[in-house]
């Protein structure tokens, strides 16, 4: 992206996201827009540090229940009730990531498969009395400040603000040393190890990070619906942000986005004429892998308009 | 006698049965450069991964300083001030020159500017390649980085393998010529093949053949000797 168009990239996004309005509804756009952040919070871990997870869902469930139960048992406010959320999810991150952090490939995913498997489990039977079990249960928030978070159209301003707030972030992030070694990590942990850096503290330190932000997302997706249920914590749904994340193109926050607003659109809008929709969408992931590895972005970041003016800009 | 910067006593090292390294003792003095030469298959790699704490000994000791090196992790090692600057001249090639310079000054917790003035100043072509992708850099250039990198922080020890392999002649002189700068400024323990390089650098030689020290020459004397570096190679 050229130097002028990545200065305002932030705006950029925020005027993509308002130009959707037309076209969907307040709460889908909203929807479209938490799905992004999710998708960021999935790439932290396998665009950049080249962890691919099966389990993501167990944190965005982490952070829907948290916020809900906070704003039942605890104040309705929704600003306190989100910053517990991600609090929560970010706790379950901590304890967990010891554990997944030190394995790669094939058993780093199954192995938050495990994890989102347990907790399923836990919030469906185990902890029904508190969760809800399959009914689940609703959650209301009180009006906070001058805000009404109730209203679907302040809702959707606060998540696109919210939005904007986790793109800048992450773009500070991976700009930063921190976000250099991810990236590092990903291409080759022993030679960082050999500068003298514990990978282990800084890979920890990334899966509660993305933990944080997807139960971000799962706490402004109870803000949208006003309830929670098992589904947003179901390993079923780990597909979504893995195709969203290969369809956009990893490791790139633009990818990200563009990804999860184009899985959202297949998933919402395909859907309505094509009964089984699934099957082209895996089609179109098939021609992904083979053909477009680099996915959406990476091809349209090939294009000339796009293309740093020196070598070595920053992606 | 005092303790020696690097001391390598008595080290074997295997692999799972395979013993490769036979008591192999050696030692590099602040502000030497030491060589260790010696065909392939000799056990010189082996050795540098056994002191950066790639791997570790079976038996007998290394020390820095006089502190015990066995056990510790690779990255403790690093921290520690020993850098290893790997044969394959790999350096993050998706990043630029600057952000790998980056990476390698922020654990040590010195500043960018101050690595990358350092690299410069012993390297001064480098300065434009700096906001260059490192995987567009030339062999040579890529091995002038990974030196440059592992300068970051101070270290008390490079550990270099084999620098100039693979390099045309021209940019073995480069390597040369940097390397002859920072003689005596900084101890270095190389592992190298090309021995005229060896001959004009080395305080001190270390000739390896299977796995154990076979010779050592620690005097300008003994290595300018006719013939003393390749009769036993």
């Amino acid at each position: 992206m050229t130097e002028r168009l990545r200065r305002f990239d932030i705006l950029l996004i925020a005027g993509a996201f308002l130009l959707l309005l037309p076209v969907l509804k307040f709460q889908r756009a909203t929807d479209f827009i938490i799905f992004c952040i999710f998708v960021l919070s999935f790439d932290l871990l396998y665009g950049y540090m080249g962890r691919l997870s099966f389990g993501h869902m167990l944190f965005l469930g982490a952070g829907a229940y948290g916020v809900t139960l906070f704003a039942d048992r605890v104040s309705p406010n929704p600003y306190l009730s989100i910053l517990f959320a991600i609090a929560a999810a970010a706790a379950v991150g901590a304890l967990l990531g010891p554990i997944a952090v030190r394995t790669t490939g094939a058993a780093f995913a199954l192995i938050n498969l495990a994890f989102n498997q347990i907790g399923h489990f836990l919030a469906l039977i185990a902890f029904a009395r508190f969760t809800g079990g399959e009914d689940g249960m609703s959650a209301v928030f009180s009006k906070a400040g001058f805000l009404d978070l109730q209203d679907k159209r302040v809702a959707f301003g606060f998540c696109l603000a919210c939005l904007l707030l986790t793109c800048w972030g992450m773009k500070r992030l991976t700009a930063s040393p921190f976000g250099i070694l991810l990236r590092m990590i990903k291409e080759n942990e022993t030679r960082v190890k050999f500068l003298g850096y514990d990978t282990f503290r800084y890979k920890w330190a990334a899966y509660v990070l993305s933990a944080a932000v997807a139960g971000f997302a799962g706490a402004l997706s109870i803000l949208n619906y006003g309830y929670v249920t098992p589904s947003f914590i179901d390993t079923n749904r780990n597909v979504e942000v893995i195709f969203a994340s290969l369809i956009g193109g990893a490791g790139s926050i633009y990818g990200s986005l563009v990804g999860g607003v184009v899985f959202m659109t297949i998933s919402n809008y395909l859907a309505t004429y094509i009964p089984r929709w699934e099957m082209f969408l895996g089609l179109g992931l098939l021609l992904l892998v083979f053909r477009f590895r680099a996915g959406i972005w990476g091809m349209v970041s090939t294009l000339e308009v796009f293309r740093p003016r020196r070598e070595g800009e920053g992606r | 006698m005092s303790e020696p910067l690097l001391a390598v006593d008595a080290v074997d090292v295997a692999y799972g049965n395979a013993k490769v390294l036979h008591g192999v003792s050696l030692r590099v003095e602040t502000g030497e450069m030491v060589f260790i030469a010696g065909r392939n298959g000799a056990g010189k790699t082996t050795l540098l991964k056994t002191i950066a704490g790639f791997m570790s000994p079976a038996a007998g000791a290394v020390r820095l300083e006089g502190g015990d090196l066995r056990g510790v992790r690779p990255e403790n090692v690093a921290r520690l001030g020993v850098r290893y600057v790997f044969q394959d001249k790999r350096v993050f090639s998706k990043l630029t020159v600057r952000e790998n310079l980056e990476l390698a000054a922020y654990p040590s917790g010195e500043r960018l500017a101050d690595v990358v003035a350092r690299v410069v100043s012993v390297y001064p072509a480098m300065e434009k390649f700096l906001d260059g992708k490192a995987g567009a850099l030339s062999g040579g250039q890529r091995q002038i980085l990974l030196i440059g990198r592992a300068l970051a922080g101070n270290p008390k020890i490079l550990l270099i393998d084999e620098p100039t392999e693979g390099l045309a002649a021209g940019v073995i002189e480069d390597i040369f010529r940097l390397l002859s700068g920072m003689k005596g400024r900084l101890p270095m323990l190389i592992v190298e093949q090309n021995l005229p390089v060896v001959a004009r650098l080395a305080d001190r030689v270390y000739v390896m053949k299977e796995g154990k020290i076979f010779q050592e020459l620690s005097s300008r004397a003994e290595i300018e000797a006719p013939g003393a570096l390749e009769k036993n190679l």
